[in-house]
């Protein structure tokens, strides 16, 4: 099967168009994250001790294996790609299923890192309790963006688990060359959400963990 | 555009990974401020090296660029504007609460 060109005068010109349009999109997505770490950014200067407290809390095994977790599926993401690249249709379709399988392993981890917390009253709203109470507001503000920032960026790696097994799958009846420019974009928008798991990183699990 | 070898990938993977490494252990030294710092700029360091090996940023075109270029550009301008205003105003309590106590911990006026 051909690629599509469309009204496009050339498949390069169809697959550069698809990828301004991803890195468009990922822009708008980075503005949908950009007020959470504002928000963090805000509470951190106002309520430093609340935030440097509740982050002791939060369990800095999972949240290390986690982000090697995903950033070895970053890894396989751009390996699938190159494959693509230069046809090899297996190694491409073994790339994504593993991706996924890390994408999803990740979001194990997480659920389980969220029972932990819920186990330990770390919910602002659902009975939150934090000692010592004078820094209770700051480490509620610090779960509650917590648990939006991870949440949000959940969704997203839900989302693109979705995109990568439809794509694996996908890749059984189409060719390589078809599948290139949509599985580039689906590459950019799983980079995307690892990069923006790299940043959450530091911020929610290594403030002052020496003391 | 040039085909990435799988090298160069692995070796931005362990890259990723050793500096994952190097702020993981950083962060159990007292270095103050300098903490912050640290996790911020290998943080920084990370999502370009994700931004130019994984996503190929090197290899797109120039309205690639403009498009991210503009991302950043635009969320220094919310940063900027939003934090110009709540970092240069004292936080006041709305008018139907009690005073703030900052030594309580309730400085912002919030509650859960």
């Amino acid at each position: 099967m051909r690629e599509s060109v469309a009204h496009f005068g050339s498949v390069t010109q169809a697959r550069e168009a698809a990828r301004l349009g991803v890195w468009v999109f990922l822009a708008t997505e980075l503005m949908f994250f950009g007020p959470l770490f504002f928000g963090y950014a805000w509470g951190r200067l106002k309520l430093g001790a609340g935030f440097a407290a509740a982050s002791g809390h939060t369990d800095i095994m999972i949240g290390t294996t986690n982000t090697a977790v995903l950033l070895t599926s970053s890894l396989f993401m751009a390996l699938a790609v190159r494959a693509i690249e230069i046809g090899k249709r297996r190694a491409a379709t073994r790339c994504l299923w593993i991706t996924a399988a890390l994408g999803a392993s990740f979001l194990g981890l997480k659920a389980f890192e969220y029972l932990k917390e819920w186990h330990e009253q770390l919910i602002p709203w659902l009975d939150f309790r934090f000692e010592p109470p004078a820094l209770r507001n700051g480490a509620a503000l610090f779960y509650f963006l917590y648990f939006g920032m991870t949440g949000l960026h959940a969704l997203h790696l839900t989302i693109g688990i979705g995109i990568v097994c439809t794509f694996a799958r996908r890749l059984r009846s189409h060719s390589p060359a078809a599948m290139r420019a949509q599985l580039e974009g689906a590459a950019l928008y799983w980079h995307f959400v690892d990069a923006i798991w790299v940043v959450l990183f530091p911020l929610i699990y290594l403030v002052e963990r020496h003391g | 555009m040039k085909t990435p070898s799988i090298a160069s990938l692995v070796f931005t993977w362990l890259a990723l990974l050793a500096l994952l490494a190097v702020t993981t252990a950083s962060a159990y030294l007292d270095l103050g401020a300098g903490n912050t710092v640290l996790n911020l700029i290998i943080a920084a360091i990370k999502v370009a090296l994700i931004a130019v090996f994984f996503m190929h940023l090197g290899r797109a075109d120039g309205a690639v660029h403009i498009a991210a270029g503009a991302a950043l550009f635009f969320l220094f301008i919310l940063a900027f504007l939003a934090f110009g205003d709540v970092l240069t105003r004292p936080s006041h309590s709305t008018p139907w609460r009690a005073p703030l106590l900052e030594a309580s911990g309730t400085e912002a006026g919030l509650t859960y």
